[in-house]
Parts: structure tokens; sequence; C-alpha cells
């Protein structure tokens, strides 16, 4: 369970800045001359060895954003630097491994062909493609897929292979956009463990995601944003205390007695369970420990609402 | 990422000429070229390797067309089709150069165009002895660059590039032939349109005897180079993304 408070960009100074977006907007024009801002006055700064999470609402410019990192739009204010140079010229020279939110591979194109190709496209020497390929294939589970049309390809399977062309290479930066989006319950939590693995102090990782109990799971910050702006700067580390009251369902295997006189407000919900508010992560930790010493056997603690989402309603509340 | 790499990637890239335009290109240029070619051929065979004959002409006339054709075809959605389709956003998020990748393409295309014609060309040299396999394929290329030049411009600029070349084609040509001859400010306007009336003069004189006007020449290769190169500028300087 990790704790989440409100974080500040200069947190994350010390560490070298790999991605920044300096005051980036974006408005998208139409022929009629009519105007939509995506983006405005977005300033962040991403470090190495982060993963940072994107959340926000349908619309919110999480995919504008990702295509202004990557160079495939350019803003209209502001600019988006990688390791100092502007994010196409970074792109072009070095590459990033990058999930899109939908997958768009020529359907004609076999699972492995494409992957062949998008391995030759990233520079992997000819004959390293052979086992990079078959890493990636074995890796996302593809073996009895890779001889089958993109078009036959399932939802999920369509999605691994996404991932897969993405973890090609060896990269610093990974961009994944709503990676588990149609992955089943299995390979959403494999996904799980692969981005865990793929975290090193050398490694950026961004993830845009609705899910945000993946997003408190897997991120180490996360950036809330609505109507283009940033709402909210929110870090998942456990080192941060939660500011706000937050609610947690304690179950008990036994010392149901001493429940109220540990948490007084604690309301029963039945079975063992009860409901508690406590100020901040210290104060449950505290408690708790003052439970067991009594006697009492914990079974589980669960926050009813994870505080990434407490932050995320109230944060984009705010801004509508 | 080293040019190397890319330069691998031509073997795609010609692969996917030949599967998605090559085997087109090739079917309708012939099934075109028998349907008119063969009867012609036929009734008139005592005439077959006189060069002012009809059947000499007709054959000029047809053999360029199918050059149009196959230049229309190969860079339909050139560009655009990666833009629609979004196939763009994996093929460059690896450390590729949008400029390099499709002026490769496009050079890869008109090998593929070439080899198209080369192939019918053989064909036709069967029934017709004195067609010149060198000469079709020069005027080929020189077509390629013109046509395929402003069909690349037209690939990054729209979305419905082969409507828009069509349109650009057959609206030139009208143009040129309603107002080419004034004195007035739409005569002068409609100069600045592609060169397409000099195509039949350069096919009946390239194709036929190997020579051509090197203005008209000059003019084609620098119509179809500029809106190339026009092409290539709007994809540095615009996004990638629609």
């Amino acid at each position: 369970m990790a704790e989440v408070s409100a974080a500040n960009d200069d947190d994350y100074g010390p560490a070298a800045v790999v991605i920044e977006f300096k005051n980036v907007g974006k408005i998208y024009k139409s022929l009629l001359g009519n105007s939509v801002k995506a983006v405005e006055e977005f300033s962040l700064t991403v470090v190495d060895g982060e993963t940072l999470g994107i959340a926000g609402p349908n619309g919110a410019g999480k995919t504008t954003l990702i295509a202004m990192m990557l160079g495939y739009l350019r803003p209209t204010a502001g600019t988006v630097e990688i390791n100092g140079l502007p994010a196409r010229q970074y792109v072009e020279r070095n590459g990033i491994g990058y999930l899109s939110e939908l997958i768009a591979i020529n359907p004609k194109w076999r699972a492995e062909s494409a992957l062949v190709r998008y391995a030759t496209l990233a520079g992997i020497p000819y004959s390293e493609i052979p086992s990079r390929v078959n890493y990636v294939v074995d890796l996302l589970g593809l073996a009895e897929h890779r001889d089958k049309k993109v078009k036959a390809l399932s939802k999920g399977n369509l999605q691994r292979l996404g991932l897969a062309q993405a973890l090609l290479r060896d990269e610093q930066i990974l961009v994944l956009d709503e990676p588990t989006h149609g992955l089943d319950p299995v390979w959403t939590q494999r996904f799980r463990d692969i981005v865990e693995e793929l975290r090193r102090p050398d490694r950026t990782i961004l993830i845009a995601s609705h899910n945000l109990d993946e997003l408190q799971r897997l991120a180490d910050r996360v950036a809330i944003i609505d109507r283009g702006r940033l709402q909210r700067l929110v870090s998942t580390g456990y080192e941060h205390a939660a500011p706000a009251a937050t609610r947690f369902r304690v179950t008990l295997a036994s010392g149901y007695d001493l429940m109220r006189t540990v948490f007084p407000g604690a309301e029963d919900a039945g079975r063992g369970e009860y409901d508690v508010t406590v100020q901040s992560i210290q104060e449950l930790n505290t408690a708790l420990a003052d439970l067991i010493g009594r006697g009492a056997l914990v079974a589980s603690v669960m926050p009813q609402r994870s505080v990434l989402e407490q932050q995320f309603r109230e944060a984009v509340g705010e801004s509508q | 990422m080293s040019r190397w790499s890319l330069a691998r990637y031509s073997l795609w890239q010609a692969r996917d000429f030949a599967l998605d335009r090559g085997i087109a290109i090739l079917l309708i240029g012939f099934l075109w070229g028998y349907a008119f070619i063969s009867p012609l051929r036929s009734q008139m065979a005592y005439q077959i390797t006189n060069r002012a004959s009809p059947v000499w002409i007709f054959t000029l006339q047809i053999s360029s067309a199918i050059v149009s054709l196959a230049v229309l075809l190969a860079v339909n959605g050139i560009v655009s089709t990666d833009r629609k389709t979004g196939y763009y956003k994996f093929l460059f998020s690896k450390p590729v150069n949008p400029i390099l990748y499709y002026t490769q393409l496009f050079f890869v295309y008109m090998a593929g165009v070439v080899a198209c014609m080369l192939v019918l060309s053989r064909i036709l040299q069967t029934i017709l002895p004195t067609f010149s396999i060198v000469n079709y394929l020069l005027y080929t290329a020189l077509i390629y660059v013109a046509m395929g030049g402003i069909g690349f411009f037209l690939s990054v600029a729209t979305r419905y590039d082969w409507l828009s070349l069509a349109a650009v084609w057959l609206g030139a040509r009208v143009l040129r032939t309603t107002f080419g001859d004034g004195n007035d400010w739409r005569s002068k306007a409609v100069q600045l349109l592609p060169p397409v009336h000099k195509l039949d003069e350069v096919a009946n004189s390239l194709i036929g005897t190997g020579t051509a006007n090197g203005n008209d020449v000059l003019w084609l290769l620098g119509y179809g180079t500029l809106f190339f190169v026009l092409g290539l500028v709007i994809l540095r300087k615009g996004s990638l993304a629609d």
C-alpha cells in the first residue's frame, strides 16, 4: 500500500533532468478558424530513474503531451526537451520505447516480421535481431502468435505486440500510453511485473493511464492533468506522508474488542472489518502497532479509496 | 541510427511495393496494354514496324498512359497513409529521420515502377520489336520524378493525395488548353501549373526516338524536383501527426 501526497516538482531537483516541458502550450486550429486549447502553460521535469504517471480524464491532453514529447506535434508555445535536445532531435538520434494508446501496425504484416522491421529501424545489428525478437516474443508470450498476421491478433495480443516493439531495444526512455488497455487480468499483472523489472536508475518511464490503481503501484509521481493544465503533482512514495485524512478498512482475525480502544472512531462493517479514518500514514502505523501490541491479530489493511484517487477527484473537480 | 540500418530497411520497403503496388501495376498495365494493342496488332500486322503507322502512334499513347497510371498508383498515399493510419507512431519512435525515410521510400518506389515498366516493355517488345526498352525506362524515370514529385508533395500536404494529384494533373491540362495561348493574366498564371502539356511531345520523342527537347525535360524534372523538396520541407517543419 503506497502513501500518496502532493509533491513538488523541485523535490526531484538533484537527479539529472531527462525530460523537460517548459511552459508548453498546444492549440489546435481548424480550417474554419476555430481553435481548441489542448495543452496550456504546462511545465514539468522528469528525472533519471523516475517512473512518472500521467493521469487525467478523457480529453485532458495526455496524448497531446506525449505526441509533443515524441516530436510528432509541435507545441504552439514553449519547448519540450529531452536530455537538453529538442524532443524530435533526441528521438531521431536515440529513439524512445513507445507504446501508443491505439496500436497502429500494418494489419498485413505478420507479428514476427513486424518486430524484425522495427528492430531494423531501431538500429539493432542484423546478427542480433533474431535473439532480440525472440526475447520480446517470450517476454510477452507471443510465441504461438508470431506467424499470425497482425489483423488476426486479438486486442490483448495486439497490445502485447505493441509493448514488444517498444521493448526491442534497451531504451533510456519508455513512454507507455494506456499500456494495459485490452489486457486480461493475468497479463495486466504480468505487465506490472515487467515494468517493475524495467525500472533502473538510468531509465525514465512515463505511463499515461486512466487506471489510478495501476499508477499508484507503478509510478513514483503522478501528474494529474485536466483541460490541458497540470492540476497536481502527486508523489506515491512511502516516504511521503499523506496530508489529508484517509480512510482504511482494517480486518481483524481476533481482538475485536480492542478496536475501539485504539481507534475510537472506528465503524464496524461486520465480519471483523472496521473502517477507520487517520490523518497520516504514521498515525495509522502507530495505532496498528498499539493494536497488535495489545494482542489483536490484524488480517489486512486496505485503503478504502486510494489517496491518488482522492487527489484526482479533488484536482479534476477543482478545475471544472 | 546508422544510415546502414535505414538502407537495410529499404528491402522491406521494396517488398511492400512489390506486394501492395507492383502486382497491381503489372496486372493493370498488362491488361490495358493487351486490350488496346493486341487487336490493332492482329488487324494491322503489316504496319507493325512502321513508326508512322497508327499502331505505333497508338502504342506510344497507351504506353505513356500506363506510365502515368503506374506513377499515380505508386505515390498514392506514400506519406499520407502512415499519417492517416497512425503507422508513423511506431516507425518514428525509433531513431529514424522521417526526411531520410521518405526520401528513401520515394526512390525505392521509383525503382519499383521502373522494374514494372521493364517487365511490361519486355512483353511489348515481343509484339513490337522496334519498341525500345531503354527509351521507355528513361521516360518512366522522367515521369516518375515529374509526376511523382508533385504526388509526394500532395501526400505530405493533404489526406486525399490520389484525388488531389488526379485533379491537379487533369486540371492543369484543361486550364492550359483553355487559357494557355493568350496574353492576359490567366495565361500567365497557368504557366505556373504542372507542365503536363509537354508530356505528349516528350513521350513521342523520348519513347519513339530516345531524344527529347532539353527545355521540356528540364521543365518536367525541375517541376517535380521542386515539389518533392517542398514536400520534404513541409514534413520537416510541420507535424508528423495530423
